[in-house]
C-alpha cells in the first residue's frame, strides 16, 4: 500500500471537472484508490464521493493506493494534483 | 374514510368524480409500482438501456458544441457524463431495484433524493450547485426510460383517474397528455400559469393552488373535482356523490347541446361576421380543432416541438410537422407563431436561466440572439407555406428595431429558398403579437409596419400590470378587464381599423364566453383560442346584436374603476338581444 500527503493547490478545490478528471484517470487503474480529508474518506472512483468531500484550496488530503498498479497510479495521480487537474492555475 | 373538502383555485370548468392517483415530488413526475421477482432481470435492463442512450445523446451534444468550440459548455457535459457513469447512478440504482422490487424511475428517484440531500449538507456553496447537475442527470435518465416505454412508465391510468401533484410543468403535461385522465389537482399555480391554460385547452376539470393536496389526499381517495368553484371533495358521501353525478350528466347535456351550433356560420344577429379560429400546440390537437369547425389556426404555438428533448429539431422535422398540419386544415389559415419560449415554457433552446425571466432573453429575443435556430426555424415554416394559407406570427415583440431585424432574417431565409428554387409562398403574411404595452402604446407604427397584430391578452395583462401569472401570491391582482388593459387593447383596434390591418385577441380573453360581447363591442372580428372553447363563444355571438352595444362600450371604456366595469359587463351579457 502507498500512502500519499497531498495538498490541493488549485484554487477551485476538488470541484466538478477535477473531480471528474480524478475519477476518469483512477478508473485506469485496478488498485483501489481513497481519499481522505479529515474524517472523511472516498472512493477515488467514485465522482460523486469525491464531491461530497468539498476539498477545498489549499486543503491536505490523504491518499492511498492499494493493489496490483499502485506505484503507477500514485505516480500519476500526484501529478495530476501537482498540474492543478490540467487547468492551470 | 373520512370526508373533507378543499378549496383551490378552479382552472378548468365542469365536474370530474375519481379516484385519486398521486404524483411524486421530481422534476420529472414518475409513480411507483412494485414489479414482480422475475421482472427484476427486465427493469435492471431497462434501466442500463437508459443510461446508455443519455450517455449516447450526451456525447452527440458534446461533439455539436464541441464544433462551435465551447469550451465551458464541454466541461459541463464531461461532468454529466462522469456522473452518469458513476456507481451512484449504476450501481446505488440496481440495488434499489433490487431490494425494494420497484420501477427502475422510481428507483432513479429515491437515489437522487438520497443525494441531494447529502449536498444539502455541505457548507462549500460551489459544490452544493452541483446539485442541480445531479438533478439534471436524474432526469435525463428518467426520460429515457420514460421515452422508451411510455406505457411502462404511467401504469396505464385507470380511466377515472384524478391526478394529484405538486406542479405540472407544460413539459410534463404534453406528457400526461397522451394518457386519458379525468381532472387533476396541483399544489400551487394561479389561473393564469401556463399550466393553467393547459389544463382549460385539454377540457378537464382542475383545480390549483391546494396546499399539501398529496399530503391530505390518499391514493385511491375517491374525489370529485367542482371545477367551476374551485372545490374538492374528498370521500363523498354517498348523497353527494349522487348529487355531483347529476350535476355532471346535467354538463355533459349542455357540452352536447352547445354542439347543435357546431354547423352555424359565425355571424352576430346583425350580420356581422366573426372568426373563431384555434390556439393549437401540435399535430393531435387537430382532432378537437375540427370537431368544434374552427375558421383556421389563429396561433400554433411551435415551442412544444422543441420541449422535452435535448436536441433541437432540425429543419426537416419542424418543416414536416408544420406541413402535415398545415395540409391537414385544408387550405384554412394556420398563422405559427414562431418559437416563444423563455419565461415558463422553457426548452432545449433555452440556455441560460435568467433572473426575471418573464422580462428577460425569451421569444423574438432569444431568437435574434440565436440566429441559427431562428433561421432554420424561419425556413422550415416558409417551405411550409407552399402547401396551404400559412401566416408567420412574431411573439414579444417591443421595439420597430426588432421588427426590422426579424424581418430581415424572413428576407435571408426567402432568399437562400428561392436559391435553392424550393417552392414557398412569396408573399407570406408576417404579423406581431402585441404582448407588451410599449407596442399597444405606439400601436399605430406597428399596425404600419405588420400584416396584421394579434393580441396576447395572458402576457399584456401580466406586463401592463406588473403581474407574475406564474406567482399565486399576487394573482388576486391580475385583472384581464383593468380599465389601462381595455385602454391598450381598444388602441391597438383602432390602429388596425386606421391601417386595414386585422386585429385579432388570442390570450385566455378570446376564450371567455363572458367576455365576448365586450370584446365584440370594441369591435374585435377574429377570436382565437382552445378549440374546446369555440362553441361556448359562438354561442355568444349568434345571440350578439353589436350595434345594441354602444352605449354600454362606451360607458365601460370611460370608467377606472374595476367593479364598476365589472357591473356594466354582467349587464352587458343580460341584455336582450332584439
Amino acid at each position: 500500500m502507498i500512502k500519499k500527503k497531498i495538498k490541493i493547490i488549485n484554487k477551485l478545490g476538488l470541484h466538478a471537472r477535477a473531480s471528474s478528471k480524478l475519477t476518469e484517470l483512477a478508473n485506469k487503474f485496478k488498485c483501489e484508490i481513497k481519499i481522505k480529508k479529515g474524517n472523511e474518506e472516498a472512493d477515488a472512483k467514485n465522482m460523486m464521493d469525491i464531491l461530497m468531500l468539498s476539498a477545498s484550496f489549499e486543503s491536505k488530503v490523504d491518499v492511498t493506493f492499494s493493489g496490483i498498479d499502485e506505484k503507477k497510479a500514485a505516480e500519476e495521480i500526484e501529478k495530476l494534483f501537482l498540474n492543478f487537474f490540467g487547468e492551470g492555475e | 374514510m373520512s370526508n373533507f373538502n378543499l378549496h383551490g383555485l378552479s382552472v378548468s370548468n365542469g365536474i370530474a368524480i375519481g379516484k385519486a392517483y398521486l404524483l411524486s415530488d421530481a422534476l420529472v413526475e414518475v409513480e411507483h409500482y412494485s414489479i414482480s421477482k422475475k421482472d427484476i432481470t427486465k427493469e435492471l435492463k431497462r434501466l442500463k438501456l437508459a443510461i446508455n442512450q443519455v450517455n449516447k445523446d450526451l456525447n452527440k451534444i458534446k461533439k455539436d458544441f464541441f464544433k462551435i468550440n465551447h469550451a465551458e459548455f464541454e466541461g459541463l457535459i464531461n461532468t454529466h457524463l462522469m456522473m452518469l457513469k458513476d456507481r451512484s447512478f449504476n450501481d446505488d440504482v440496481l440495488k434499489i431495484i433490487k431490494t425494494k422490487k420497484c420501477n427502475a424511475e422510481w428507483a432513479v428517484k429515491v437515489q437522487l433524493d438520497k443525494i441531494i440531500t447529502r449536498f444539502d449538507q455541505i457548507n462549500d456553496s460551489y459544490i452544493k450547485e452541483r446539485k442541480l447537475d445531479v438533478i439534471q442527470v436524474a432526469e435525463r435518465i428518467t426520460k429515457a426510460l420514460l421515452g422508451r416505454s411510455n406505457h411502462l412508465y404511467v401504469k396505464q391510468l385507470d380511466n377515472n383517474s384524478i391526478l394529484i401533484g405538486h406542479d405540472i410543468s407544460p413539459a410534463d403535461a404534453l406528457i400526461f397528455k397522451h394518457n386519458h385522465y379525468e381532472g387533476f389537482i396541483t399544489e400551487i399555480g394561479g389561473t393564469n400559469s401556463h399550466t393553467a391554460i393547459l389544463a382549460r385547452s385539454l377540457n378537464i376539470p382542475s383545480i390549483v393552488s391546494i396546499p399539501l393536496a398529496r399530503a391530505l389526499i390518499k391514493n385511491d381517495d375517491v374525489v370529485i373535482v367542482d371545477g367551476d368553484s374551485g372545490t374538492a371533495i374528498i370521500n363523498p358521501t354517498d348523497q353527494i356523490l349522487n348529487e355531483y353525478e347529476s350535476k355532471k350528466n346535467l354538463w355533459n347535456l349542455e357540452q352536447k347541446k352547445l354542439s347543435k351550433i357546431k354547423n352555424f356560420k359565425n355571424k352576430t344577429l346583425d350580420g356581422n361576421r366573426i372568426f373563431l379560429m384555434a390556439n393549437i400546440e401540435e399535430l393531435q390537437d387537430l382532432k378537437t380543432v375540427k370537431e368544434n369547425k374552427a375558421d383556421g389556426i389563429g396561433l400554433f404555438r411551435t415551442e412544444f416541438l422543441f420541449m422535452n428533448r435535448i436536441k433541437l429539431p432540425d429543419e426537416n422535422e419542424q418543416f414536416e410537422n408544420y406541413r402535415s398540419i398545415v395540409q391537414s386544415m385544408r387550405g384554412k389559415e394556420i398563422i405559427i407563431r414562431t418559437l416563444d419560449s423563455g419565461a415558463d415554457k422553457m426548452t432545449v433552446a433555452d440556455t441560460k436561466k435568467s433572473s426575471n425571466p418573464a422580462l428577460g432573453l425569451r421569444a423574438i429575443r432569444l431568437c435574434l440572439s440565436e440566429p441559427r435556430i431562428f433561421l432554420t426555424q424561419l425556413r422550415a415554416i416558409l417551405r411550409a407555406s407552399a402547401f396551404g394559407k400559412v401566416k408567420i406570427l412574431i411573439p414579444m415583440i417591443s421595439s420597430i428595431d426588432e421588427l426590422k431585424q426579424t424581418k430581415l432574417l424572413i428576407e435571408r431565409a426567402k432568399q437562400s429558398l428561392t436559391k435553392e428554387k424550393i417552392r414557398y409562398d412569396k408573399k407570406i403574411e408576417v404579423g406581431g403579437m402585441v404582448e407588451v404595452p410599449a407596442v399597444a402604446i405606439n400601436a399605430n407604427f406597428f399596425a404600419k409596419e405588420l400584416d396584421f397584430l394579434s393580441i396576447g391578452t395572458n402576457d399584456l395583462i401580466q406586463y401592463t400590470l406588473a403581474i407574475d401569472r406564474t406567482d399565486d401570491s399576487v394573482s388576486h391582482l391580475y385583472n384581464s378587464i383593468h380599465p389601462s388593459v381595455l385602454k391598450l387593447m381598444a388602441e391597438t383596434i383602432k390602429a388596425g381599423k386606421k391601417y386595414n390591418k386585422q386585429v385579432a385577441v388570442c390570450g385566455e380573453m378570446a376564450g371567455d364566453p363572458k367576455l365576448t360581447r365586450l370584446l365584440l363591442g370594441m369591435g374585435v372580428e377574429n377570436f382565437s383560442m382552445h378549440p374546446s372553447s369555440i362553441l361556448h363563444v359562438k354561442k355568444q355571438i349568434l345571440s350578439t346584436n353589436i350595434s345594441k352595444l354602444k352605449g354600454l362600450i362606451n360607458k365601460i371604456m370611460n370608467t377606472n374603476e374595476p367593479e364598476v366595469i365589472e357591473t356594466l359587463i354582467l349587464k352587458i351579457n343580460q341584455k336582450s338581444n332584439e
